[in-house]
């Protein structure tokens, strides 16, 4: 959210945008004691209106004692909205009423729509009380205007940032959720492990020597998995910079095909032509990301298949396919493959695409799928072409 | 007597290989006959074979979750009781599978001492076989009889019950007189070679059916006989007679 001195930046900014001058201030000060019989009746116009719509009138609960005082509120508004002085605690003020209408639940159509009617109140008062020449009653008017628009820029500001903050709040409460349960099933497996090796150490009636060592080195052995679980959240947390340098694409691909091995059952064809460009990135993300894509290629293949592996240069770019023969994937469940800790296996975080998805867009690349189920599914990795720009 | 007869027994069903030792080492030391598989398919190739009492399966497999895969065993063998342990349990879940037939639902990492106290509640609750080709009566008695606390085995003919008295020892056998594959003197006089101390209860339409077969089978020792259809209190208050120690005559085992 905006600070103090921002908001106070941007007023003075948009001041300038509706050509807000100092013969503007002039012009209202000069009219704000002619205005001041005829806010009371402007006033209280302005809450019969809110009476007649529901959706404004809800926000009020307190009834009649509540209206009175928010009628004396108005008028100091519309007292300091013609004296001024148009400093940093005004704005502060105007943005704080746009922060409460969030807070009670008035859409902001209300107070537009509000401002436009004591709008006309106050013109109509104007013309009714003017003496001197129309064509100065002209430029007043539009003094009036500019700064009721600027008040009304002010407060749909806060508005709107009050309103996101609230969003992004709601959102994050339910990130951790989905968190929380992801992690739960991940940590509460080696735990469950843990806590039965414990129990057997402590209560078995005969305990050998090798049974002994068996369940502590059981234990040892997963309290290091949930500690892998904890890097893996906390890596994809804080991804390192991309140390982007030239890479041939294949080598990275041989690698991560070799420290994942297909299932024997799995024929694998790699199709890489000669003049492959090589593409900008870091190897050591690429392989990350190349790796999990054929981990989930094997495992859509338990009962065997085909993994194709392929570079094609594309206009500048490097698209990288690893195009699995699997059970593919059902389209409502495409969408969101690549939502961290969306998973629909027994096993994993379902952080692999969505650490793959972020490490390329930090290594100007991107990630594709296409699928059909019982068919297959390709990945696309977008890359960029190294050097010859 | 076979000694697997008598050691009471118990499948883990877990994905996690080391879940599983654990719970066989706990259970084997003490005293139960352990079997683990990995999966759902391996399990019910066990359950297949072999008669378990107790059933522990993790509820997230791939493949086939506990769930499915309890569904599939009470179809094999309506007599194992199953509870369910889950990382992640949500009310809906719990309900399905209680609403399946499954004894208890847990949340994992288990309370040890709970899961195995509920281990032997189950143990000690009777084991009664339902000798009936009526699918809607054996469905029906068995929620009846699971809910009073009793074991359910259900058998739709004579040779299933046969091969069933001969694995595992029963406190209660009601046995419908009329069977597609034979007669219910057929199946009273199976129970009666494999399983002597095992009580009997003949399910019948009316006394004169099969000519006088129902009076032989009760001249024979058979300790009831109940009238189709059914009096349902009468049948409770019988089996609860026959089946609490010490009343109906006969010693425990």
């Amino acid at each position: 959210m905006l600070k103090l001195v921002d908001r106070f930046q941007r007023y003075q900014d948009l001041q300038h945008y509706v050509g807000w001058t100092e013969q503007d201030d002039h012009n209202v000060r000069a009219v704000a004691f002619m205005l001041a019989p005829h806010l009371n009746p402007l006033i209280d116009d302005f809450y019969a209106e809110i009476e007649r719509h529901p959706s404004a009138r809800k926000v009020i609960t307190g009834g009649a004692v509540q209206i009175a005082r928010l009628k004396g509120s108005l008028i100091r508004w519309i007292h300091e909205l013609l004296t001024g002085p148009y400093d940093a605690g005004y704005v502060e003020r105007r943005s704080r009423v746009g922060q409460r209408h969030v807070e009670i639940g008035l859409d902001q159509v209300y107070t537009n729509v509000a401002l436009s009617r004591l709008r006309s109140g106050l013109v109509a008062a104007l013309g009714a009380t003017w003496t001197a020449d129309r064509t100065a009653l002209v430029t007043t008017i539009q003094s009036l205007n500019k700064l009721l628009d600027l008040d009304l820029a002010l407060i749909e500001d806060a508005y709107q940032a009050e309103y996101l903050a609230r969003q992004q709040r709601v959102e994050r409460m339910a990130a951790i959720g989905q968190v929380g349960g992801g992690v739960a099933h991940e940590l509460r497996n080696p735990l469950n492990v843990i806590k039965t090796s414990v129990y057997f150490l402590l209560n078995a009636r005969t305990l050998t020597p090798e049974k002994r060592a068996e369940h502590l080195q059981r234990i040892e052995r997963h309290v290091l998995l949930a500690d892998g679980v904890i890097t893996a959240l906390s890596d994809f947390a804080r991804m390192p910079v991309p140390d982007l340098k030239s890479v041939v694409v294949q080598r990275v691909m041989e690698e991560a095909v070799e420290a994942n091995p297909p299932l024997d059952t799995v024929h694998v064809i790699h199709d890489w032509p000669a003049d492959l460009p090589p593409v900008l990135a870091d190897a050591n993300q690429l392989r990350i990301v190349f790796a999990n894509l054929v981990r989930n290629a094997r495992e859509a293949m338990p009962q065997g298949g085909t993994l194709t592996l392929t570079g094609r240069a594309v206009d500048g770019r490097v698209d990288v396919t690893v195009a699995d023969t699997g059970v593919g994937i059902p389209a409502e469940e495409l969408l969101r493959i690549m939502e961290p800790l969306y998973t629909t296996k027994a096993r994993g975080l379902g952080l692999g695409l969505a650490l793959s998805r972020a490490i390329l867009e930090k290594n100007t690349g991107s990630l594709h799928v296409t699928s059909q189920p019982g068919t297959g599914t390709t990945f696309t990795v977008r890359l960029t072409a190294d050097g010859g720009k | 007597m076979p000694t697997t007869l008598t050691l009471p027994s118990v499948l883990v069903v877990d994905d996690d290989r080391d879940t599983c030792r654990n719970l066989a080492d706990i259970l084997t030391d003490l005293g139960y006959r352990v079997d683990t598989a990995p999966d759902g398919p391996s399990a019910l190739e066990l359950v297949r074979r072999n008669p378990y009492d107790v059933a522990l399966l993790d509820f997230k497999m791939p493949g086939m979750n506990g769930l499915e895969l309890y569904r599939e065993v009470k179809k094999l063998r309506s007599g194992t009781v199953a509870i369910i342990v889950s990382a992640y349990t949500n009310t809906a879940t719990k309900e399905e599978a209680l609403g399946a037939g499954a004894w208890q639902v847990l949340a994992k990492p288990v309370d040890l001492n709970k899961l195995l106290g509920l281990v032997d509640v189950a143990l000690g609750q009777p084991l009664v076989m339902v000798v009936d080709d009526d699918a809607d009566l054996c469905a029906t008695l068995w929620d009846v009889l699971r809910e009073k606390g009793y074991r359910v085995c259900l058998s739709n003919n004579a040779h299933a019950a046969a091969d069933r008295v001969r694995e595992q020892v029963y406190k209660v056998v009601l046995i419908d007189m009329q069977l597609p594959d034979g007669n219910g003197s057929d199946v009273f006089h199976a129970v009666r070679e494999a399983n002597p101390e095992a009580h009997t209860i003949v399910i019948t339409g009316h006394p004169r059916e099969l000519g006088g077969l129902v009076d032989q089978v009760l001249k024979e020792g058979a300790d009831a006989v109940c009238y189709k259809p059914f009096d349902v209190s009468a049948l409770l208050s019988t089996l609860d007679r026959l089946t609490k120690p010490g009343l109906a005559g006969q010693p425990e085992v």
